[in-house]
């Protein structure tokens, strides 16, 4: 099993059991030997939704609080596509739904970019005896991956103008067919309504009848539009909505039982309108395929002979499968989705620039920069400048028999063997912080190392400007900082109760680890995935002082001791150590 | 058609649009969460979402619809959902934990996981629910949905936080708690005022223009076939044949033709458990892509006939043909794998390809006899699915079957099904198991003779309109039959189908329809305003949970009687200011 570098994630408090409606119960765990029950187990499944990475995480300035992805409100500021960078108004994500209608697309095979190319029609054999060769314009153009060389072509697809690929795809079936597109078809409809009375109406259904051509051929659109346009016609049928209503009327409501029993799909609370009950129970089924209604073909002997005949690699993947958008062109594929033919350009998924409130203050925490091009945000509070990060490095101390060997980055952890850790915090803010650790004796479980935090209690100094720094340095150059680095760190003992090395902004402490023995007896079940990586539970709690009334007051010379207000932020974190050896 | 911006019916009290201020954070539940002892005390300000978009955000409703293996959401009133997400291994890893696996390690980690919780199934991190109540973290099912709908509302929705409403399809065989888990979590994550709830069936069969159906829903976990009759769910059967087992099959089949050097070294305690030689993913994509499934004439149990029964008509004539000619067993198919110890590629005669769909649904080397209720081979369980009807229902149902599901892709099987329940119906009639339809069929010689010398005449393809000929008048009369002895129908509903249909409906013959699918059905039904079968509003739920609900049964008395079975039929309530949780209420 490869080793791995030490990692610390950590818990946003949103998670606990508060999450589902209930009070927090969040009982302080500070005390170093925390209740049992309240230790909270980084191997349990669902720790992994609520842990996340320093990175990921935003801060609140007005709650004090760290807020993850799961307890923050988001707005859209831009939506855009990734490949051309042209922002999309958002009024045509509803209508033109949520892919790039331009030419961009994406490589079905390998999900690459997909380029228009003309194709070359080879001139005609007579043009090669002739000098010029001005006869063969080109004249289409298909799709071309550069990454895998797929072509539009080897669906059947190819498009008379180089431009408005999209609104042309949408018009071709692979193999190249045509069809109506939703669109068309509406309007179609329209034109003939406007001449008017019930001729139209019939031609409508002509037309619809005609281009489904017996139902087999009728597409997922078409289908789904002719349902709706059938049961519209039946809800607006003014004879349907009489016998719907009038013969409830009395009966109906005054006999739930009896109404409930008929109309029972519509059963719904009182957000409903209660004569919406009689909608669908007023209907007749679907009759024929310009109402929706379509005989299966089962009869898929074709597409065995096909598959008989293909090769695996004719075949799409799942994954390919999965990154289609739905193909509404097609009638129901069922099994004939598996082959590479069936597969279709995939259009850029449009993308959003979204900014980020604190969902209790209603305050902006991130704002990206407006344009499109632009990575950079506007405002963006990371949790990284409120809170101390934490990063691991594992410490060879002189054992009894002479001093240890260079501890190797990612060297696997011996069982039973003890093992110190350095952990150092790094102050981010401008006001000196306290710092109190909890971490549970044992890990939790079925392999329970032992953990010792020699010193689970501290102050980090303020983040204070540099020049303040040096400044500083001069009154305190004798203190008890300076004395770590005199020499290297194989001439300490690790001390109770003491920190190991102090610096401008930052505290390493030591913690003492023996490592659980993976050994599996008899009747246990194998490791699990990860169950020989050594994970510590900690409880952080941080505690500082700032000026009396908020953040923005400016600091006057008179302040006073007592106007200061106290702040306190308290969470769970995972530190991930290394892997045990095993065997 | 434009209806999406009226999602609320007119003449409803349209609902106080919902700041997202008003999201009860944890945070600030009080003084128990000794972390944040200042912001307790912080007001919350009123102020609506300052949003740049007009949009009123509750006139968009999301259709959302939730699968053993995938969530699918999109807006109402649209033809298909916008996004999918699958649920994978990868999901459940923590955010930023970008390990890839390699496909050794992989593969491990399936079997591993297997071995370790004792499940039989190696599949269980690719699936949502937990059918296991011994092993089942109802937690962790809202932590997956919650993962899941933020990832489809990001990538695929577009949208920002504000809270929408939602009308939630799910399977009908969902157990309580874990519906339970899944509104836990959309109303405390996404808080949208009401979720309205729709079983899957009956979207189905809306969505393929019908009013009563049989869905046959060859699904990831199992194979359900549930009646629908006038959009309430009448029954519902249960087989264990579904996508899983057909993949773990597929995995025997290779596993078999992996030469001996690509084989894993056999485990101390081999005899107990069964190692897998290759990774799920691999298993599960060979699957999708090469395997399909025998014509109906090649089973052993139906000898060609030469007596020229017109039974299974051009289907199987021309299904036979072009698979008899080129099964020169000589035909063999490569595949690439990589997942066993080092990348390889096996050689296996095209005809195993057809084994593992045999052995999932078919076992056709069993007698009946031998299968418990719940691993029922498919057509026997579509047979007796409609045997147990009671008649008038049947003769709907059976000409409105709908096949749908995951496994629909395995070329042939829905023929192959078809045409072994139109055998079925043909040699056995209605009659000769026991079952409430025999009853009712033994209480009227009349019909059973009828019945049973009808022959199955139409094919899937070939079907007879309805209005024509023979077979219509003698449905008719079947048809009239079974309402007049069989019946308590009341008169409203009586009067309502008479009102309504002029048209003659096909009934009595096999035939098969395409739905548009639950998701779009959903879409189609909310789109025209009808309610769902039921509505939770959020408040009620926060207050209440699953306990507020009335019983359906408390609500409506009446048709408690009806029912066909526990938990079979589909009602809620009627009163006005009691909310049910519909068919899964009941549970
Ligand atoms: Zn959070
Ligand atoms: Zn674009
Ligand atoms: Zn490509
Ligand atoms: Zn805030």
């Amino acid at each position: 099993m490869a080793p791995l570098n030490p990692y610390t994630y950590i818990q946003c408090p949103c998670s606990d059991s508060a999450s589902l409606g209930r009070p927090t119960d969040l009982t302080s765990p500070t005390s170093a030997d925390g209740d049992e029950d309240n230790t909270f187990d980084p191997r349990a499944p669902r720790a992994n939704f609520s842990l996340y990475p320093l990175e990921y995480l935003l801060y609140c300035e007005d709650c004090h609080q760290i807020r993850c992805p799961r307890c923050i409100a988001e707005e859209i500021a831009t939506y855009y596509c990734p490949s051309c960078l042209f922002e999309v108004p958002s009024s045509n994500l509803k209508s033109e739904g949520n892919r790039c209608t331009r030419s961009c697309f994406q490589c079905p095979i390998c999900i690459g970019p997909l380029s228009v190319t003309s194709i070359e029609t080879p001139p005609p054999s007579s043009t090669l005896l002739s000098p010029d060769h001005a006869a063969t314009p080109h004249s289409t153009y298909s799709l071309i991956c550069s990454y895998c060389n797929w072509s539009s072509t080897e669906i059947g697809i190819q498009f008379d103008k180089p431009n408005g690929i999209h609104a042309q795809l949408a018009k071709l079936r692979n193999g190249g067919a045509s069809r109506l597109t939703a669109k068309e078809r509406k309007e179609r409809r329209k034109e003939l309504s406007h001449r008017g009375g019930e001729a139209a109406v019939a031609a409508a259904a002509a037309v619809a009848a005609n281009e489904s051509s017996g139902g087999q051929d009728v597409d997922l659109e078409t289908q789904f539009a002719n349902l709706k346009l059938f049961c519209n016609s039946q809800l607006a049928d003014p004879s349907a909505a009489d016998n719907g209503f009038s013969s409830l009327g009395d009966l109906g409501f005054s006999s739930p039982s009896s109404l409930s029993r008929i109309m029972n799909l519509y059963t719904g609370g009182k957000l409903h309108d209660p004569r919406a009950k009689s909608k669908l129970g007023a209907m007749r089924e679907a009759l024929a395929a310009d109402e929706g209604l379509l005989e299966s073909n089962l009869n898929e002997s074709s597409l065995i002979t096909r598959l008989h005949q293909s090769d695996f690699l004719d075949t799409a993947s799942s994954t390919q499968i999965c990154s289609q958008p739905p193909n509404l062109g097609e009638p129901h594929l069922h099994g004939a989705s598996r082959f590479n033919s069936s597969l279709r350009p995939v259009p850029y998924l449009l993308r959003t620039k979204r900014s980020k409130r604190c969902p209790v203050c209603r305050h902006i925490i991130s704002k990206p920069e407006a344009k499109v091009q632009t990575t950079r945000f506007r405002i963006r509070l990371v949790a990284g400048s409120y809170i101390p990060s934490i990063s691991i490095r594992r410490l060879n101390l002189p054992g009894p028999n002479g001093p240890a060997a260079p501890a190797i980055l990612g060297d696997l952890l011996d069982p039973l063997k003890p093992v110190h850790f350095l952990l150092t915090f790094k102050n981010p803010i401008f006001e000196s912080l306290k710092v109190t650790l909890g971490a549970p004796a044992t890990t939790p479980g079925r392999f329970p190392s032992k953990v010792t935090v020699l010193c689970p209690q501290f102050d980090i100094d303020a983040n204070t400007d540099v020049w303040d720094e040096a400044l500083k340095d001069n009154d305190r150059e004798s203190s008890s900082r300076s004395r770590r680095r005199a020499g290297t760190e194989s001439q300490f003992q690790v001390e109770v109760g003491k920190i190991w090395e102090r610096g401008r902004n930052w505290v390493s402490i030591v913690v003492e680890v023996v490592p659980a023995s993976l050994k599996l007896e008899a009747g246990q079940d194998v490791l699990k995935e990860d169950e020989d990586v050594l994970e510590i539970p900690m409880f952080v709690r941080i505690e500082w002082e700032v000026e009396n009334g908020g953040d923005d007051a400016t600091s006057g010379p008179g302040r006073d001791k007592d106007q200061k207000e106290k702040r306190e932020l308290a969470y769970w974190c995972v530190l991930g150590l290394g892997r045990i050896k095993q065997g | 058609m434009s209806g999406l911006s009226s999602g609320t019916a007119a003449g409803t009290t349209p609902l106080p649009h919902r700041s997202v201020a008003n999201i009860r954070s944890p945070h600030t539940s009080g003084n128990t969460n000794p972390s944040t002892p200042s912001s307790s005390s912080r007001p919350i300000p009123s102020s609506t979402f300052g949003s740049p978009s007009s949009l009123r955000a509750d006139e968009d409703i999301l259709i959302l619809e939730l699968g053993t293996r995938k969530l699918q959401i999109g807006f109402a009133g649209d033809a298909c959902p916008r996004g999918t997400v699958w649920f994978t291994p990868s999901q459940l890893r923590r955010v930023g934990d970008f390990r890839d696996w390699s496909s050794e390690s992989k593969s491990n980690v399936d079997w591993k996981t297997k071995k370790v919780t004792g499940e039989k199934w190696w599949s269980r991190d690719h699936e949502l629910w937990e059918y296991d109540v011994r092993e089942v973290d109802l937690g962790l099912i809202g932590d997956k949905v919650d993962r899941a709908l933020r990832e489809a509302l990001t990538k695929y929705m577009l949208i920002d936080s504000r809270p929408r409403r939602m009308v939630g399809v799910l399977p009908s065989g969902l157990p309580l708690p874990m519906l339970s888990a899944v509104l836990d979590s959309l109303f405390s994550r996404f808080q949208p005022p009401a979720i309205s709830l729709l079983s899957s069936p009956v979207a189905l069969t809306v969505g393929a223009g019908v009013r009563s159906s049989l869905i046959v829903d060859l699904g990831w976990r199992e194979t359900v076939v549930t009646s629908v009759y006038e959009f309430r769910e009448v029954s519902t059967n249960r087989s264990v044949r579904g996508g899983r087992l057909l993949v773990e099959q597929t995995h025997k089949l290779l596993a078999k033709h992996l030469p001996e050097n690509q084989k894993k070294k056999a485990n101390d305690n081999a005899g107990e458990t069964e190692d897998y030689e290759l990774s799920f993913d691999e298993c599960n994509d060979i699957t999708t892509r090469m395997v399909w499934c025998k014509p109906h004439l090649s089973s052993p149990k139906a000898p060609k006939s030469s007596d020229g029964l017109p039974t299974l008509h051009e289907q199987d004539e021309s299904g036979v043909a072009p698979v008899e000619s080129s099964t020169d067993t000589s035909k063999t198919v490569r595949i690439p794998l990589l997942s066993c110890r080092s990348p390889t590629t096996i050689e296996l005669p095209w005809e195993a390809l057809a084994e593992p769909s045999e052995n999932t649904f078919f076992d056709s080397q069993y007698t009946e006899s031998s299968f418990d209720d719940h691993e029922l081979p498919l057509p026997l369980l579509v047979y007796r699915s409609l045997l147990q009807l009671p008649l008038d229902v049947r003769a709907l149902c059976m000409s409105r079957i709908i096949f749908t599901g995951g496994c629909t892709n395995v070329l042939g099987l829905r023929g192959r099904i078809f045409g072994e329940v139109s055998k079925l119906v043909e040699e056995r009639g209605w009659d000769g198991v026991q079952g409430k339809g025999a009853d009712q069929m033994r209480a009227n010689p009349k019909l059973k003779g009828k019945r049973g010398s009808r022959p199955a005449n139409s094919g899937p393809s070939g079907v007879d309109s309805p209005s024509e000929g023979a077979s219509g008048q003698e449905q008719d009369g079947v048809w009239h039959d079974a309402a007049n002895t069989a019946h308590d129908e009341c008169p409203v509903e009586e009067q309502l189908k008479r009102g309504q249909d002029k048209r003659p409906r096909v009934q009595g013959k096999m035939r098969a329809i395409e739905s548009v699918g639950a998701w779009s059905g959903a879409s189609l039904i909310a789109h025209l305003k009808a309610a769902p079968v039921s509505t939770v509003e959020r408040e009620a739920w926060l207050q209440y949970g699953a306990v507020g609900a009335s019983k359906p049964s408390e609500v409506d008395q009446k048709s408690a009687r009806q029912s066909f079975g526990p938990g079979g039929l589909m009602r809620g309530s009627a009163a006005s200011n009691s909310w049910t949780l519909g068919v899964w209420g009941m549970n």
